[in-house]
């Protein structure tokens, strides 16, 4: 009784609050209009705001865009470099994703059946998932290259570390968030919850599970291409050996390469996906 | 009365959700191959009273016996499965497995997990899941992901899947309500045969007095929780029926 009194005069204190949270918004208004004042005295307003031989530039890479380096042996050299970029794109979602398939099943809770267990381990597990992936993949790539030298290895491991955290917190989601009756229908059966896993959410999660995973691999493929600076070969590379020379019709050549890569692997994973669902 | 227990023994088991009460407490004693009709209107305790026989729900007082075995000392899983079996409405299928995963777990009580791992490859007691869906007459559909046959298919792969299982106790709630009546009528045909012939024991909620009628041995009536009557189908008078669905 008591306790309930207590809740309604919080709610309405809340309540009360409400008017209140417009005039701090009014406040807010007016510290975000004083902070962008502020931010124009940063500007050096006697130099020209734009670099002046930027538009010549910005023409010049344009024009380039339209006509793309397209020699044989520099073809050859895109499709090559294309090649190395997809083999590590995908080695590391190789090992990314049973990664984030054990780490997330085990995360999302479903293996326990006490709570008392299952609270501590789904939050020590969510956390280290939130370590992996709060690091972002170049950082990651620092730390592997210090341990393990300019390799492959360190490249793939650097990939692996943040999208199994990724895709760990990913399945975990989906895995709490398929339907409920077909799991209690097996459980009904005599199954265990890792039988539950296998026969229900397993396989009600796949198509989600596998797209988000295909979606991924897009990402990895971007984050590949600017991992160069590890010894990684690949696009990644040749677009920075050819900015640094101002080959800006090269660069184009390789630009259009990664997005042909992406767009391969939309297409890919939407075929995936269609065989799966229907 | 034979020397061996009752099917479903309840004694004094009730059931309650925060301040409502979904079930008063109620004994209760069904016979091996009685097979039970329990009718009511919508919340009237049916489905409760189903998830306590089936084990799903554990009662707040009073013991739930099943063949003999006191249904609080067993642990869920494979001894509660080969007691009770339960069907509900097809939602209960996963959509995505081949209809032969969807039989076959009706063993995953009895399976290893090994064993239930491999069948995911290559279906295990593959004779089993043959012989069920031939006797639920979808025999052609064995390799069929389960999402493209039709409701009344899907319910007859739920029926494989307890005559894989074999529990001596079939627990159904409301196992037609999403279908049409013609198939409705199929089904329950199928199901009480596949219990009769066992010598098995049913107790299933509906809402088709007809059904209940047709197929059944005993009816008990159930409204806003409370026990409102208990009698052999051929008892069942449309006076009581009225009130228990408040048509005076």
């Amino acid at each position: 009784m008591a306790r309930s009194a207590d809740s309604t005069i919080s709610n309405s204190r809340l309540l009360g609050l409400n008017p209140g949270l417009l005039g701090g918004k009014g406040l807010l208004t007016v510290l975000m209009a004083g902070a962008f004042l502020w931010s124009l005295t940063a500007v050096a307003w006697r130099e020209p705001v734009l670099h002046p031989g930027g538009l010549g530039s910005l023409a010049e890479i344009l024009r380039a865009a339209v006509t793309p380096e397209m020699s044989p042996s520099f073809l050859a050299l895109t499709l090559e470099s294309a090649w190395t970029t997809v083999a590590y794109a995908v080695a590391g979602i190789c090992l990314a994703a049973p990664l984030g398939l054990v780490l997330g099943a085990a995360a999302s809770g479903v293996l326990f059946r006490s709570r008392g267990l299952a609270v501590p381990a789904v939050a020590g597990l969510r956390f280290l998932l939130g370590v992996m992936r709060a690091i972002h993949e170049l950082v990651w790539a620092w730390l592997f290259v210090a341990a393990l030298g300019l390799s492959p290895m360190a490249a793939i491991l650097a990939l692996a570390v943040p999208y199994g955290g990724i895709l760990g917190r990913i399945f975990a989601d989906i895995l709490n968030d398929v339907p409920e009756e077909p799991l209690t229908a097996l459980r009904a059966s005599g199954a265990s919850e890792l039988k539950v896993l296998l026969y229900g959410r397993l396989p009600m999660a796949l198509p989600d599970m596998l797209g988000y995973g295909f979606y991924r691999l897009e990402c990895a493929i971007r984050a590949v291409a600017i991992m160069g600076f590890v010894g990684v070969g690949g696009l990644g590379l040749q677009v920075q050996l050819s900015f640094d020379d101002l080959l800006y019709r090269e660069v184009w050549t390789l630009l259009y390469a990664i997005i042909g890569l992406v767009a391969l692997v939309d297409a890919w994973s939407s075929w995936v996906r269609r065989s799966l669902v229907t | 009365m034979s020397a061996s227990p009752a099917a479903i023994s309840l004694e004094a088991v009730g059931k309650s959700y925060a301040d409502t009460v979904a079930l008063a407490p109620l004994s209760l004693e069904v016979g091996r191959g009685e097979r039970v009709a329990v009718l009511g209107p919508s919340g009237s305790g049916k489905t409760t009273l189903l998830h306590l026989v089936a084990g799903v729900v554990r009662p707040d007082g009073g013991t739930v016996t099943l063949s003999g075995h006191d249904l609080a000392g067993l642990r869920p899983g494979r001894e509660l499965a080969a007691l009770v079996g339960v069907i509900h409405q097809q939602l209960d299928l996963v959509p995505h497995l081949p209809v032969v995963h969807n039989v076959l777990a009706g063993r995953l009580g009895e399976w290893g997990l090994w064993r239930s791992l491999l069948s995911l490859v290559s279906a295990r007691d593959r004779g089993l899941a043959v012989a069920a869906v031939e006797r639920v007459g979808i025999a052609d559909k064995l390799y069929e992901r389960t999402s493209r046959l039709s409701g009344g298919e899907q319910q007859r792969v739920a029926l494989a899947r307890l005559l894989v299982q074999r529990p001596g106790i079939v627990v159904a709630d409301e196992p037609v309500a999403s279908l049409d009546p013609t198939r409705g009528d199929d089904i329950v045909r199928l199901l009480t045969g596949i219990v009769a012939e066992s010598g098995n024991t049913l107790i299933a909620s509906l809402h088709s007095v007809d059904l209940a009628r047709r197929y059944f041995t005993r009816a008990i009536g159930l409204r806003d929780g409370r026990l409102r009557f208990d009698v052999a189908m051929n008892e069942l008078e449309v006076g009581t029926l009225r009130r228990l669905y408040d048509l005076e």
